[in-house]
């Protein structure tokens, strides 16, 4: 073994807990990897970050990263996420969330979340469906798609969390993907260090589960077909829309600078307490 | 980094320090053998072994773009420290 060890190894509880629970071929650790390289290029220090999450697989993530971390009950990250950002404002809060922990049980806790812009980091790894509990449908499964709880293919139609958290009010909305890691990169990092509430949707696959239904292949098969199904927004505005019909657009989809919740609510304590001086 | 020797040294001797110097390491009781990496490294530096755990092969056509250790999920497979390149795109960049 070399004598040095790799900067991420740093962020890492990497005696206790490695190998991780994810399956071979799992999006979810190279997802973790980027907000592990987009937390080392902003230079932050590991006490003054707090990683939230729910239930599922992508909820393991706060097991491994040697950040403050709060494993919480099934969709309620973002709302213990919020009290912890209110007991402690200067704390930059993180909540990692599956596609079902987010959109199914948390889709209040989300929207709500996006409305308020509260001022956490919400970072959503979609593999299309639960993965840790068997493969069952979750409210992103694509239409037609096969999952253990829809055999013949799913009739209800898929949530778009980008368009979802862009409606609700999000300062910044992303979706990223895992083939494209420097891209994915550059997104977390973007998100982690605006203001207000962030959402970046990470495509990740689920070979196991998901890939299996659907006789995807491989790990290696469905990192092929993030590779070909997706487009870039930049690339997709300028080509016609033949061309891009059928492909997930990925990019930044918003990027506004309105005022987080934190700030409003310092405004309203000063305003108030200078009138209870008067 | 192009196979262009550095100046001062010969085509040899910079291919003997790449072989002795391999830039990718992989640590075998992580890796689950998923071949992520095999797949995608530009350069074809890494194999899949008997063991079903990925291998360097080729240590000296690696061109340190670090994309294995990036899409690695099992955190198995890193560049070393100084070789990492900040969103290194003309060799081995994202198709």
């Amino acid at each position: 073994m070399p004598a040095r060890l790799p900067y991420a190894y740093r962020y890492l509880r990497s005696k206790k807990k490695f190998p991780h629970v994810w399956c071979p071929g799992c999006g979810i650790g190279i997802v973790m990897g980027s907000i592990i390289r987009a937390i080392d290029s902003l230079g932050w220090e590991l006490d003054d970050i707090l990683m939230v999450s729910g239930i599922g697989c992508t909820s393991r993530m706060p097991v491994y990263v040697d950040f403050n971390t709060l494993h919480t009950t099934h969709g309620r990250a973002l709302a213990f996420g919020t009290g912890a950002k209110m007991a402690n404002p200067d704390m930059k809060v993180l909540a990692v969330m599956g596609d079902g922990d987010s959109m199914a049980i948390g889709g209040n806790h989300i929207i709500h979340a996006a409305r308020r812009n509260m001022d956490i980091t919400a970072i959503i790894v979609n593999n299309n469906n639960y993965g840790m509990t068997g493969g069952q449908f979750s409210p992103t499964t694509p239409m037609g798609a096969r999952t253990s709880t829809t055999p013949y293919g799913m009739i209800e139609p898929d949530f778009d969390i980008c368009k979802l958290t862009k409606a609700a009010g999000a300062n910044y909305v992303a979706r990223g993907d895992v083939y494209h890691v420097i891209e994915l990169d550059s997104i977390i990092k973007k998100a982690l260090s605006g203001s207000g509430f962030r959402v970046v949707e990470a495509l990740a696959p689920c070979p196991t589960n998901f890939g299996r239904a659907n006789r995807l292949g491989d790990a290696v098969n469905m990192m092929e077909m993030l590779r070909n199904d997706t487009i870039n927004i930049v690339q997709a505005e300028k080509l016609p829309k033949e061309k891009t019909e059928g492909k997930i657009v990925r990019g930044v989809f918003v990027d506004r600078n309105e005022i987080g919740y934190i700030e409003r609510y310092q405004k309203l304590c000063d305003r108030v307490s200078a009138g209870v001086r008067k | 980094m192009s196979e262009k020797p550095i100046k001062g040294q010969t085509k040899e001797e910079h291919c003997e320090t790449k072989v002795k110097k391999p830039a990718v390491h992989i640590f075998p009781e992580w890796c689950k053998g998923c071949g992520i990496c095999v797949a995608f490294c530009p350069k074809q530096v890494l194999e899949m072994g008997r063991d079903q755990k990925a291998h360097v092969v080729y240590p000296e056509k690696c061109i340190e773009c670090a994309l294995c250790a990036r899409r690695c999920p099992e955190f198995a497979v890193y560049v070393s420290e100084d070789h990492i390149k900040e969103g290194k795109k003309k060799n081995g960049g994202e198709k």
